[in-house]
């Protein structure tokens, strides 16, 4: 049973796939999901800023078109198909993206699977990006608010504001996969505005800011410290989320992070006696990865379910009676940049079968049995609960930073047929009422013979009494 | 005990000639106060008046309560796994031994003025038929 990784890609993807799978030694880098980017700048000229970034992306097989905000023809959609796959927004200098990029257009976007990468700077926040943020419940800082940390900050280029953050890569946790965490002594120059998030379930942080860093205004030079608009781990510099359709919108607090300059800077963290080269680069590129779907995608590639203890039982059937002994295996790829790879769970985590009528019956944990250059075999056994209905077979498994798991396959569970129960002489705790019923029956002949035997002596004695 | 019986059986002797006389022309002498007396009269008086057919009957319900009490501790003891065995175990025994008591009732010359339309034959007949439907709900019961 082939299985499509998920239901809203468009049957071209999964063509697409094929030929990645076949090809995979010919074609050096090919995005999963496709590859048309469109990058919106102010001014072509102003690529010049992010040019490395750029180069990048085109080297791993994007196809990166920029365009003007100011270009007319600009538009996200042609015969309500979405004309790019992915779209890179960056900083506009004085007013906003123009009509084509409107936060409904932008989800719209995001409903037909696009994903957004949007890169903001503190002096310019357009009130689009304001309004999509609070559709997707981050809060974004007024104008002119920045980011400032007295504890780490680049010595190197000398600022007396400590507006040139120096942030650690992500820590990793053992339960979640994570896809930023490079070598633990890489930093990354942050220069912007920090966000904070809400309570939304989709919202996951990338890059946090540190204990000691807080944003406050920057025109207002006495506001420093007293009065700050986040602090601390509250406030982050990158962050994301996945939609439930899997598409991804980014949001970066700092489009300096991206540019050259950055890339290519040497800082030097305060009591430090050398200055390093930063990470951005490689961190820039993991969050651009990441956010177009190189990373992170789970696909299932097949489902199988039968009776455990019949060496032909047939595969997926579509009925079970209680009590059988069942099999499930799922297999599990992850796209790799450019090849799908053995999906792992981490080790802090579980992969789980429910068994459900209404309610999980049972909630039982997938380990991996078998991998292959491709995929990871997870599999379980479990006898079917003493309970007749309409069951599914249920993988729920959605986590930060991958594409959820949710496949779900019902089977009708029947109760034993008549026979099929087991032969009382099968169980030998049955053996002594058999005997009985055989002792009884038994008997039973005896007396019947022995009374036709005895007539004449019965009759005599009647016929004794009656005298 | 020898002594006490001793002493009773000696001193209640002409009485108990009277009362038994009456009920059963035994020439047994038995006390009516001495409990083995009465235990021995009575089976005196059952293995003397009582037709042979009867007292097979008699025989086979007892084996009949020895088969089932032996099935109902083997159940308290061993558990009732699996439960259908043991009612169609215990049935069989009981169905028998409620058949048997009515084979009795109808066979017995004594009970002759009360079943008068049913003949030793006819009530042989039906006990047959009953058992054999009994035997056959068990067997197919016990699975």
């Amino acid at each position: 049973m082939r299985l499509q990784p998920q239901s809203d890609m468009a049957s071209r993807t999964v063509f697409l796939l094929f030929f990645v799978n076949l090809f995979v030694s010919w074609v050096s880098a090919a995005p999963l999901t496709s590859e048309r980017v469109l990058a919106v700048i102010e001014e072509q000229s102003d690529s010049a800023k992010y040019s490395q970034f750029l180069a990048g992306l085109k080297g791993r097989g994007f196809d990166v078109k920029l365009e003007s905000v100011k270009k007319d023809t600009l538009a996200l959609f042609k015969h309500g198909e979405k004309v790019w796959d992915h779209v890179i927004l960056f900083p506009p200098k004085f007013k906003g993206y123009g009509p084509a990029l409107t936060p409904q257009q932008l989800l719209e976007f995001t409903k037909l699977g696009g994903n957004v990468l949007i890169l903001t700077s503190p002096s310019s926040i357009p009130e689009q990006i304001r309004e999509l943020a609070r559709e997707l419940d981050i809060g974004l800082p007024p104008k002119d608010y920045i980011a400032v940390d007295h504890f780490n900050y680049d010595t190197v280029s000398n600022s007396e504001k400590h507006d040139v953050v120096l942030a650690n890569r992500p820590a990793v946790s053992p339960a979640v996969h994570n896809y930023f965490s490079g070598k633990q002594d890489d930093l990354i120059a942050f220069r912007g505005a920090g966000h904070t998030l809400g309570n939304g379930p989709l919202l996951v942080p990338i890059l946090t800011a540190s204990r000691t860093a807080y944003a406050y205004d920057s025109k207002e030079d006495f506001a420093y410290a007293q009065d700050p608009w986040a602090a601390g781990t509250q406030m982050q510099f990158v962050s994301a989320m996945q939609a439930r359709n899997n598409a991804r919108i980014t949001l970066v607090g700092s489009a300096d992070m991206f540019s050259d300059e950055f890339f290519d800077m040497k800082v030097q963290k305060p009591g430090s006696t050398e200055s390093q080269k930063t990470a951005n680069k490689e961190f820039c590129k993991d969050v651009a990865a990441w956010t177009f779907g190189e990373k992170g995608i789970v696909k299932v590639n097949a489902i199988r379910h039968y009776l455990s203890n019949e060496p032909n039982a047939p595969v997926n059937p579509n009925m079970y009676r209680v009590k059988n002994d069942v099999t499930f295996e799922i297999e599990l790829s992850e796209y790799d940049v450019d090849r799908w790879v053995p999906f792992k769970v981490p080790s802090g985590d579980s992969l789980q079968l429910e068994f459900t009528m209404l309610d999980p019956y049972y909630r039982v944990p997938l380990l991996p049995a078998s991998t292959s250059p491709n995929y990871t075999t997870y599999t379980t056994s479990f006898k079917i609960p003493d309970q007749h209905g309409v069951f599914a077979f249920r993988v729920n498994y959605k986590r930060p930073y991958i594409t959820y798991v949710d496949e779900k396959y019902s089977v009708t569970v029947r109760h034993f047929a008549h026979d099929e129960y087991t032969r009382s002489w099968d169980i030998s705790g049955a053996w002594v009422w058999i005997a009985g019923i055989a002792v009884t029956i038994t008997g039973w002949i005896g007396f019947c013979a022995l009374w036709l035997w005895s007539a004449p002596a019965a009759a005599r004695v009647g016929l004794k009494k009656t005298e | 005990m020898p002594p006490k019986k001793n002493l009773s059986s000696t001193q209640t002797a002409p009485a108990a000639a009277a009362s038994t006389t009456s009920a059963t022309p035994t020439p047994h002498n038995a006390s009516p106060s001495d409990p083995l007396s009465i235990l021995g009269g009575i089976l005196n008086t059952y293995s003397q008046s009582t037709p042979q057919r009867t007292k097979l009957i008699d025989a086979f319900l007892g084996f009949l309560v020895v088969t089932g009490v032996l099935q109902f501790a083997y159940c308290v003891v061993a558990g009732n796994y699996p439960f259908n065995a043991f009612l169609a175990g215990f049935c069989a025994t009981v169905g028998q031994f409620v058949l048997t008591a009515s084979l009795r009732m109808q066979s017995d010359p004594a009970n002759k003025s009360e079943f008068a339309s049913v003949s030793p034959e006819r009530a042989f007949a039906d006990f047959v038929f009953c058992s054999v439907i009994l035997h056959l709900f068990c067997t197919n019961f016990i699975n």
